[in-house]
């Protein structure tokens, strides 16, 4: 039948032989840039053993090199929507990840020196080291703060690129996993991932990655309860929703599928990331003597450039729901970017009886 | 001419004689040609003369092939990007094991893999299981099966095993032993296993027929890994019965010598009869 109602309800597009896609939205307009997010995540999944330099999470400042710097040149992905040739892509230098320095505490904690606190080597370089940064002359600078993991793509090409078959896209969920037997360490999923969220561990001489905190959400505590990954949980601003992209009732299929608000980073890389963006607004530009002028601060290119050309509706979208709601209106859209509710915002039990 | 001076001509002769002999005996072998394409010759050596050492003057006169080699056919970004265009190969066995010494040259010794850049240099040689047909020589096919001896800069030596590209698992004891020296540019690794396996898929050169055998190099600094590697064809050890084997030319050079002592002997008495 075709009524006025299939136009808001495609089917959802999931990868080929998954049965649900466990997908993300951040909210960017609430990044505080604390790192929580980054912490939770290393003091679960990378402390020691090779994993040192490894930020399965990472915060950067955007515009800035970002994590590993200048990933967003390094190549990786798909050369078109077809999916069938892979762009060249490299493997990021020990020097753009940065090292996990060691620092001079023993000295002063112990040994009573008073010397500052500081890196025991002369680093040039390491993740956020261009923390709010960003761009643009003052009194109009700006700059957001990007959270990335990996994306758990629909179009994973750091699954194709290995020939080992070791990394793949498990059924029930979509999440991508490395199996740790299968792999030699090849590294031909580092430099094809586009985001570059895969690591390799020199200690146990294999590639690893986020694993959407699998166990978590599989209920595997102690108690045996259900948990977001810890990246959404221990955020402060409780800015992430976590779901799956097909559950028609969640949040996320609405923002992402119905409203179009919530946008993939990069789409041009082609892999169909299932982590997607609240685009950043900020205040408008002032003039000279701190007056506000009608210009926005974070230019809608630099915008563009990050999310694809979608961004401008979404933008146009959000406002027009922000507006209704100054006049007193309601608006369904702007409940589920503020809705404090853990049940709503974590649904990752809707499937469990399937 | 006096007699004296006659049998004095006659013994000069039989010595320029015997050590022509000698040197054909000694030198022959090393010159034949008529050794059949792709052989990788198996000369027999004691285990007290240590042929596990690279360095070992057991090597010595163990006959080398040199063994062409060139980038591999595989799916894998740049794998027409290699470096190693040559493999010397020595191979020996004593009673118990089989050795095969096999050395390359390469400006940097890669053992190091502690960033996400760096790759370690690497050996492989490859055999059927079954002995008896010739696999696909991309790491053989799920029909059959090969055995890979991995060496890897790094320290680690692994036996694998694979029934086709990206299909290794390791044995969970390998059985081959690795040494191995750097010097002046070349790696030199003798690797070596028991003639006899009676594990199963475990190859055993306890066998009437030739055997085949393969090679593959990873240079690490040029980022080779996996499927970018340079490769050899098949080659074989004569192992099988049938006039190909260096039992057949040693015979043939004594055959030879023996000829030659006789003609000689002949020369000689005709020489003191006049
Ligand atoms: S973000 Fe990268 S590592 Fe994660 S699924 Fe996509 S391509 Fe693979
Ligand atoms: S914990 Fe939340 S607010 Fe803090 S950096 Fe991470 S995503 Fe941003």
């Amino acid at each position: 039948m075709s009524t006025d109602e299939d136009t808001t309800t495609e089917p959802v597009d999931l990868a080929e032989g998954i049965d649900h896609q466990v997908a993300m939205v951040m909210d960017l307009n609430k990044c505080i840039g604390c790192q929580t997010c980054t912490v939770a995540c290393k003091s679960l999944w990378t402390e020691g053993g090779g994993r040192d330099y490894m930020y399965w999470n990472n915060v950067e400042t955007k515009p800035g090199k970002g994590y590993p710097r200048d990933w967003e040149d390094s190549g990786g992905g798909w050369k078109s929507s077809e999916h069938n040739e892979r762009n060249p892509g490299e493997i990021p230098s020990q020097e753009d990840y940065g090292d996990a320095w060691e620092f001079n505490h023993e000295e002063i904690m112990y040994n009573g020196s008073d010397q500052p606190l500081r890196p025991d080597s002369d680093p040039e370089w390491g993740p956020n080291w261009d923390e709010d940064r960003g761009a643009g002359e003052y009194p109009n600078s700006y700059y957001f703060y990007l959270p990335r993991i990996c994306n758990h793509c629909t179009h994973p090409s750091c699954v194709e690129a290995c020939p080992r078959k070791a990394i793949y896209k498990r059924e029930e969920d979509g999440i991508v996993l490395i199996d740790q037997e299968r792999c030699r360490g090849y590294r031909y999923c580092v430099e094809g991932c586009p985001y570059k969220k895969v690591y390799y561990n020199a200690t146990q001489k294999t590639s690893e990655k986020c694993i959407f905190c699998y166990p978590r959400i599989e209920g595997e505590g102690p108690d045996g309860e259900t948990f977001a990954p810890a990246c959404a949980e221990d955020c402060p601003p409780q800015l992430r929703l976590v779901g799956f992209l097909d559950d028609e009732e969640g949040p996320i299929h609405k923002l992402v599928n119905e409203y179009e608000v919530a946008l993939p980073l990069h789409p041009e890389y082609q892999t169909q990331p299932n982590v997607y963006y609240i685009p950043p607004f900020a205040p408008p530009q002032h003039s000279e003597d701190g007056e506000s002028v009608d210009v926005e601060r974070i230019p809608r290119n630099y915008l563009e450039e990050l999310f694809g050309e979608r961004v401008h509706d979404a933008l146009d979208t959000i406002e027009k729901e922000r507006d209704k709601v100054n006049r007193g209106g309601e608006s369904e859209l702007l409940d589920m970017l503020t809705d404090t509710n853990p049940a709503r915002k974590y649904r990752l039990e809707v499937f469990d009886d399937d | 001419m006096s007699e004296r001076s006659g049998k004095k001509t006659a013994a000069t002769a039989a010595t320029v004689i015997v050590c022509l002999v000698l040197l054909a005996a000694s030198v022959g072998p090393a010159m034949v040609s008529a050794r059949p394409a792709n052989q990788i010759p198996v000369e027999s050596v004691s285990a007290d003369a240590q042929p596990q050492d690279p360095t070992s003057e057991a090597w010595d006169t163990v006959p080398a092939v040199g063994v062409p080699m060139a980038s591999a056919p595989s799916s894998v970004p740049n794998a027409s990007d290699t470096s190693v265009e040559s493999l010397r190969v020595q191979s020996a066995r004593t009673e118990e094991r089989l050795y095969l010494r096999l050395s390359w040259a390469d400006g940097t010794a890669d053992r190091n893999v502690s960033g996400p850049r760096r790759f370690a240099d690497a050996l492989a040689v490859q055999v059927p299981v079954n002995t008896s047909a010739r696999p696909p020589i991309s790491m053989g096919s799920d029909r059959n099966l090969v055995n890979v001896w991995y060496w890897s800069a790094d320290g680690t030596t692994e036996e694998l095993l694979a029934g086709g590209p990206g299909t290794t698992t390791t044995f969970e004891e390998s059985a081959v032993e690795t040494e191995t020296t750097y010097d002046d540019g070349r790696w030199t690794v003798v690797m070596s296993r028991e003639l006899e396996s009676s594990a199963e898929n475990r190859t055993s050169f306890a066998v009437e027929n030739n055997v085949d055998v393969a090679f593959a190099v990873w240079n690490g600094s040029e980022m080779e890994r996996s499927g970018r590697k340079s490769v050899s064809e098949w080659y074989h050890f004569p192992f099988g019965p049938g006039p190909q084997g260096p039992p057949y030319e040693s015979i043939l050079w004594t055959i030879a010598g023996l000829a030659i002592v006789g003609v000689a002997l002949v020369t000689v008495k005709a020489v003191q009869k006049n």
